[in-house]
């Protein structure tokens, strides 16, 4: 039977290579044209420990990681055991393992209604055979695992020719050696009992990358000269590809001493006329919330971002959630503006990132973007047509502006004007000195406690948000505008939400859902025209305190709608199947 | 000696604001803020290339009485912001200042990175040996069983001593002065600017209301100066490290002083490195993430450092 759409999962220990395995399916089939996507999961260890992808291939666009694996491949079983939790099986699912790993088809720790259909290939033993070595047992898999389900051989191998061509000709060649060892093997050897294989029809390569890097990329391509940040899971890659990256184009990159650091070190380039970032989690935005209000305060304009982890405190540092909204929203004492945005998945990453650093230079207030694990660290493959003709109907790079020759004439660098937005200066412009502070000030920045003057500056500095609002108000929306039941959600909820949505609109069940992109300052009138005719509204996030229910509820006028909120703790994204049931509950 | 028979460009006004200063009368902070304004005349800065960088305290009102650019941060983080200034805009000259309590309290853990990168800036500290703007709590270089808001009993703390802690994590210019010494401060802090990297002095100003008047007396008895040296390498780290612990009041000068590479120059190095590798256009970078599987050289995810 042919699927289009199958969703693979690999269980090893750290060294079996399972990533490997996973990225070089992802690669293979974006040559392809085909939407994939890889989630992985790692073990508490550094080294070693154990290690898990799930990939998901459909020629069709998609928009979660699938809900159930339906091919498992395990390199050892005890490793399996740390990441079952983590998988969702349906009520038959292929198994394929070492077949000198001896384990009976009962004894598969798998729930025991589950149907298994297994597969036994001699992995280890074929990878020191064939390709020389037992560390190319996850090519052997691969070459299996291609063989039964009528994956694109040719790509794969080409895919593993450019992953390892930095490596020397010999390692290229066992790993190839490998893949086609599986593949002979399964062949010869085997026969099909299960009835999957996959249906493509091969289209223009598509981008592959994770949201992390896009995120970057955006920030570069906006033109992020200055990047300082600290380590931290899950966003240290943003700032490793900030340091290949930035001195390239002539910017500047620095891991600072810690997260007051960083956030003091952007808030220093933005004075000095950089566009500035810095990327961190939970724990490291908690460190920066003081040195956010100063930069509200002084309307300096600088980019954090906060990718999602589990919380609070350390939480689980290698999974998601969406429990930092709050933070992003209030955090830090006074009343200190800011715009918070979030991405929806890897490619909106890119887009965000640009239309931050646009909100933050040409208001002159901070930007958090909060993405989350779930988008950061997964691969997906997107058209890269994003990338292309980007001046047409999206937002140009904008230059700072800087004040007038007018303006500079008793410069009041902290003019209350129309808009809220103010003249800007930076050190080396002539005639533009002024202080700035977190201290509250007057129009010209000299400090004041004068109680009128506090009192226009607050209004000043929210004034910004009228116009924001205005301006930049985008808003996903999916499914009938007319229907009775709907749901919102933010972030990366997006992904399940718009596949359970569509899914209940295909099956006769009128069901809409809206995504805002700008949770603050918040698109309002917006989003009560989206919710106009619904009578039953869920509310979905990852946050068990139901942070996102809690902030609706704050300005939104629902009136005698049912609201049905549906929050609950992170660690695992949203199955396209657990809002599906909760909507469909409605009907 | 400021130059006044030359024609300057700037003169001494061009560097005042028209604030007042709030401090009290007698207090250091007059005497630094007159040095730094005559410094600044000597070396013909133009003011919108100037920097000042505070935090909060007495001290760290100061960039506010300057008619250059100034920043007044948060308690604690005036070394990080003037990273930022620093190693965004080079060409800009970067002055730190602040108290001891911003500096050595708070703001302690920013001093090693800042110094061991020899980050190119001055980072002036108005040490008054007390809390003043907060009214009169311990601080951390107040003397052993000084009597504080804080120390009620007297203070259990050894303190700090600035000029040690400034050699052990790599300060490439150390140097202490006196409010009431302003014609040699003011010499020292045209040395620390004209140093290339990470320039300290420790600038002892008494605070009158909370120290009252022994402490004035105090530190004019205790103030002592060494010997005019030649401009470079007064003395190696060892003699600097002697001179301190065997110092039995405040030796004023410079006491240290090393040349090594700025931290923007090295990271230029780094760009040039970087930029050598090549600068494909920034619009095209997400060709790389294109995997064509065809194994020519356009690879996709690859790690960047797999060797």
């Amino acid at each position: 039977m042919e699927c289009n759409d199958l969703v693979i999962g690999l269980v090893g220990s750290g060294g079996d290579g399972v990533i490997t395995a996973g990225e070089v399916l992802v690669n293979a089939h974006a040559s392809c044209g085909l939407y994939a996507i890889m989630l992985k999961s790692l073990g508490p260890q550094i080294r070693g420990g154990g290690s898990s992808c799930r990939v998901r291939l459909c020629e069709n666009p998609f928009y979660s990681h699938g809900d159930r694996v339906q091919v498992l491949g395990v390199f050892n079983w005890k490793d399996f055991r740390h990441f079952k939790d983590e998988m969702l099986f349906p009520n038959s699912v292929v198994v394929i393992h070492d077949s000198d790993d001896k384990i009976s088809e009962e004894k598969i720790p798998l729930d025991e209604n589950i149907h298994r259909m297994t597969y036994r290939i001699p992995l280890a033993k074929l990878a020191k055979e064939k390709a020389g070595t037992t560390l190319a047992k996850n090519m052997v898999m691969l070459g299996a695992v291609a063989e039964l389900f009528g994956l694109p051989q040719e790509e794969i191998r080409h895919t593993i020719q450019n992953r390892f061509a930095k490596k020397s000709k010999e390692v290229v060649n066992s790993n190839l050696a490998g893949f086609s060892a599986g593949s002979t093997y399964t062949r010869h050897h085997l026969k099909k009992i299960d009835n999957l294989t996959l249906k493509y029809t091969s289209s223009t390569p598509k981008v592959v990358m994770d949201g992390n890097t896009a995120i970057a990329y955006g920030a570069l391509y906006a033109g992020c000269m200055f990047y300082a940040g600290y380590p931290i899971t899950p966003s240290s890659e943003i700032m490793e590809w900030m340091s290949r990256e930035l001195p390239r184009y002539g910017g500047t990159m620095i891991q600072a001493e810690d997260e007051l650091a960083a956030i003091g070190m952007i808030i220093g380039a933005s004075f000095a006329g950089e566009k500035a970032m810095t990327a961190t989690s939970g724990p490291g935005f908690a460190l920066m919330t003081e040195q956010l209000g100063l930069a509200s305060t002084a309307e300096l304009p600088i980019v954090i971002v906060d990718v999602q982890r589990g919380g609070p405190s350390t939480g689980i540092p290698t999974k998601t959630e969406q429990s930092d909204l709050q933070q992003a929203l209030f955090g830090t004492h006074g009343d200190a503006n800011r715009v918070v945005i979030a991405p929806a998945d890897v490619a909106d990453c890119f887009d965000v990132a640009i239309e931050a650093f646009y909100i933050a230079e040409k208001y002159q207030i901070p930007v958090i973007i909060l993405s989350d694990q779930y988008i950061g660290q997964r691969i997906e493959s997107f058209p890269p047509d994003m990338f292309l003709n980007r001046e047409n109907g999206f937002r140009k790079r904008n230059k700072r502006e800087q004040a007038s020759e007018g303006e500079l004439q008793d410069f009041k660098r902290f003019r209350i004007t129309e808009t809220g937005v103010s003249p800007l200066t930076c050190p080396g412009v002539k005639g533009g000195m002024y202080q700035a502070a977190g201290i509250e000030h007057d129009e010209y920045g000299l400090p004041s406690s004068d109680v009128e003057i506090h009192a226009r500056m607050n209004e000043k500095r929210f004034k910004k948000n009228k116009y924001i609002a205005e301006e930049l108000n985008f808003v996903r929306f999916y499914g009938p505008e007319d229907a009775a039941v709907g749901v919102i959600g933010w972030g990366s909820s997006k992904g399940a939400i718009e596949e359970a949505v569509l899914r209940l609109n295909d099956e006769g069940y009128p069901v809409s859902a809206v995504i805002p992109q700008i949770l603050f300052p918040f698109a309002q009138k917006k989003m009560e025209q989206y919710l106009q005719p619904l009578k039953t509204i869920i509310i979905a996030e990852l946050s068990y305190a139901g942070q996102f229910f809690k902030y609706l509820k704050g300005f939104m006028r629902f009136g005698d709608r049912k609201l049905k909120p549906y929050a609950r703790s992170g660690g695992a994204p949203f199955s396209v199947e657990e809002i599906y049931e909760t909507i469909r509950e409605e009907f | 000696m400021s130059g006044s028979t030359l024609k300057t460009k700037y003169k001494l006004k061009d560097y005042k604001s028209t604030v007042q200063p709030i401090w009290c009368p007698g207090c250091g902070n007059f005497g630094v803020l007159n040095a730094l304004y005559r410094a600044l005349e000597q070396l013909q800065l133009p003011p919108e290339k100037v920097a000042v960088i505070s935090g909060i305290g007495c001290s760290s009102r100061l960039p506010g009485y300057m008619a250059t650019y100034g920043f007044n941060g948060v308690h604690g983080r005036i070394l990080p912001l003037a990273t930022g200034v620093k190693m965004a805009h080079p060409d800009i000259t970067v002055i730190g200042t602040g108290g001891d309590g911003d500096g050595f309290s708070i703001g302690i853990g920013h001093i090693p990175h800042a110094a061991r990168r020899n980050i190119d800036m001055t980072y002036i500290v108005m040490d008054n040996e007390i809390y003043g703007l907060t009214k009169g709590q311990l601080s951390p270089t107040s003397p052993s069983g000084d009597v504080t808001k804080t120390s009620s009993y007297g203070s259990i703390d050894r303190p700090v001593e600035p000029i040690s802690f400034m050699l052990s994590v790599g300060a490439s210019f150390v140097a202490r002065g006196y409010a009431g010494n302003l014609k040699h401060l003011s010499g020292l802090m045209v040395r620390a600017i004209r140093h290339k990297g990470f320039a300290f002095i420790d600038a002892l100003s008494p605070c009158r209301t909370f120290c009252g008047l022994e402490q004035t007396k105090r530190l004019k008895a205790q103030v002592y100066y060494l010997d005019e040296e030649s401009e470079d390498n007064p003395r190696d780290k060892r003699e600097a490290r002697d001179l301190i612990t065997r110092e039995t009041g405040f030796a004023c000068g410079v006491i240290y002083k090393e040349v090594r590479p700025t931290y923007d120059a090295l990271y230029r190095e780094i760009r040039e490195k970087a930029q050598s590798k090549g600068i494909p256009p920034i619009a095209n970078i997400f060709q790389r993430y294109i995997p064509n599987g065809r194994g020519t050289m356009q690879n996709a995810l690859i790690p960047e450092n797999a060797s």
